[in-house]
């Protein structure tokens, strides 16, 4: 910029021009996105509407979920990310009133079949939520309580090694295995509760909110432990913090509130699921733009 | 999240905006003063031009660190996010738009006093200034409202300088026969050149109108065959 420099820009300008290749006639465009690399898809959910007694809390959900991916879900408060979640594992099923229309088809098969064991999807479906909560029992037996329950078989203190690994806490923890986890700090009891839900060997991990109690070092443990878990997991994340959903995830799908009644009944609906990058430097529809910049909310 | 939450971040953005604009304000004096120096071999008005190219640059300074502070501070998102990466370009722009006045200024003494003239040379190159300082406060005018429509219009704009880029060109050839007029003639083309890249800088501008507004960045007309 200094004057001096500015002969020197003006050769590197000439050099440019002339150097420009005339076997681009169609000139210089953004690369286009080819068709994404087609994963897998491990939840297909159709038309779900969940209803708490008379009220409808989430209408017409329809996405698919892939293997492999982070799949994040945002949105103000009360539209409907963690009823959704808790779909995914059937765990509205332990709410009297609460009730599931429509369809999740997990690994091609009807997860709200009259035949399926809801326990064996909770096994294959591991979830993890905002606050730690271990056991009142050792870091072992945190660990191990899934497996015993579930009678899995193999060598107890070698599960447990594998679930403490693949939550990243063996190493911090592998002297006092015995120790009770309440004197765990709250990063490593949420990734002791992470290893937990890995230790009955599930594929998929829904975390809701799993690190808003947690401080920053703490949330960046568990948001690089993530990316090392999407290579064996598919995990779906509700968070409230767009940063973080921007951060780790493939994919984000973005919920809305609607108002009914003047305001009394709240419905929440999906309003757009894409490609992370999508929703967070050109999203189609102007209620997530408005969102996810902060206009509203 | 309420909207005043995001108020702050609004106003510096838009805070932003209006320096990195204001910048193509300042192209635009520059360039009125650099034409005025030629048309009237004024060598001190040269110089003034030369000496306050310090002022775009202190402004791209300004606008540089104002946007790296934004991206730290507030990770502007969506649309924000766009208006954050055009702006730097339509800082950076500005700030060789600049230099290129500075090229045009440092080529003036090199006439010598009272040179002898081809005038259908010097009408075309100050046709060419003309047409280069309606591209630039177009281009501004046309980010301001958004407007990619205007913004396309550059190109037309500028099909027209570049025209006359090549027909100065030409004429500098044929009258470098006669050795008098054949240094001017050369300094005119090198003037010619720094106006023709002017006019590609403001028609990149409007380029970046075309992104913040769609979200695409495509290039309005082939570099390689402007």
């Amino acid at each position: 910029m200094a004057e001096n420099v500015t002969d020197q820009r003006r050769q590197e300008d000439e050099a440019a021009a002339s150097s420009s290749s005339p076997s681009t006639p169609e000139g210089l465009t953004a690369p286009a996105k080819g068709p994404r690399f087609k994963r897998d898809v491990i939840f297909d959910v159709e038309d779900i509407n969940v209803y708490y007694g008379d009220h409808k809390a989430i209408r017409d959900v329809t996405l698919d979920l892939h293997v492999n991916e982070i799949t994040a879900l945002i949105g103000p408060s009360g539209c409907g990310k963690s009823t959704f979640i808790r779909c995914l594992n059937r765990m509205n099923d332990l709410i009297p009133s609460a009730r599931v229309d429509g369809k999740i088809v997990y690994h091609g098969e009807d997860l709200y079949g009259s035949d399926i064991d809801a326990v064996q999807v909770r096994k294959r479906i591991g979830m993890v939520f905002q606050k730690p909560n271990p056991f009142p029992k050792s870091i072992y037996d945190n660990i191990a309580f899934g497996p015993r329950v579930m009678g899995m078989k193999g060598d107890m203190d070698e599960i447990v090694e594998r679930a403490l690994k693949r939550g990243a806490l063996w190493d911090e923890v592998k002297d006092r295995l015995k120790t009770n986890a309440f004197g765990m700090s709250g990063g490593q009891q949420q990734r002791l509760c992470i290893a937990r839900a890995l230790a009955t060997e599930p594929d998929v991990l829904l975390m809701d909110e799993p690190c808003s109690a947690l401080d920053p070092i703490s949330t960046g443990r568990i948001e690089d432990l993530m990316s090392e878990l999407k290579q064996e997991y598919s995990i779906v994340i509700v968070t409230h913090n767009m940063q973080q959903a921007a951060r780790v995830s493939d994919m984000t799908a973005f919920f809305t509130v609607e108002l009914h009644d003047e305001g009394k009944s709240r419905t929440g609906a999906i309003v757009e699921f894409d490609e992370t990058d999508k929703i967070f430097t050109n999203p189609e529809d102007k209620r997530t733009e408005d969102y996810v910049t902060g206009k509203f909310g | 999240m309420p909207a005043s939450q995001r108020l702050h971040f609004q106003e510096e953005l838009a805070r932003l905006e209006e320096q990195a604009l204001g910048a193509l304000d300042l192209v635009v004096t520059t360039l009125d003063r650099t034409l005025e120096a030629l048309h009237h071999r004024d060598i001190e008005l040269a110089a003034i031009v030369i000496q306050d190219d310090d002022r775009i640059d202190g402004r791209y300074l300004e606008v540089h660190q104002g946007i790296l502070s934004l991206l730290a501070l507030q990770a502007p998102v969506a649309s924000d996010l766009r208006v954050v990466a055009a702006l730097l370009h339509v800082i950076k722009h500005a700030e060789r738009m600049g230099d290129q006045c500075v090229n045009i200024a440092k080529l003036l003494p090199l006439t010598g006093h009272e040179p002898p003239v081809d005038e259908e040379i010097l009408a075309k190159v100050e046709k060419m200034g003309a047409l280069a300082r309606s591209e630039v406060s177009q281009s501004k005018q046309a980010f301001l409202l958004r407007d990619v429509a205007l913004a396309e219009d550059l190109v037309r704009q500028d099909a027209e300088i570049n025209q006359l880029n090549k027909e100065i060109f030409r004429r500098a050839v044929e009258v470098g026969g006669d050795p008098d007029v054949r240094e001017w003639g050369m300094t005119m083309m090198l003037v010619a050149r720094s106006m023709e890249r002017i006019g590609d800088n403001a028609v990149d501008v409007g380029e970046q109108v075309a992104f913040v507004v769609s979200g695409l960045f495509r290039e309005f007309s082939d570099a390689s065959h402007r």
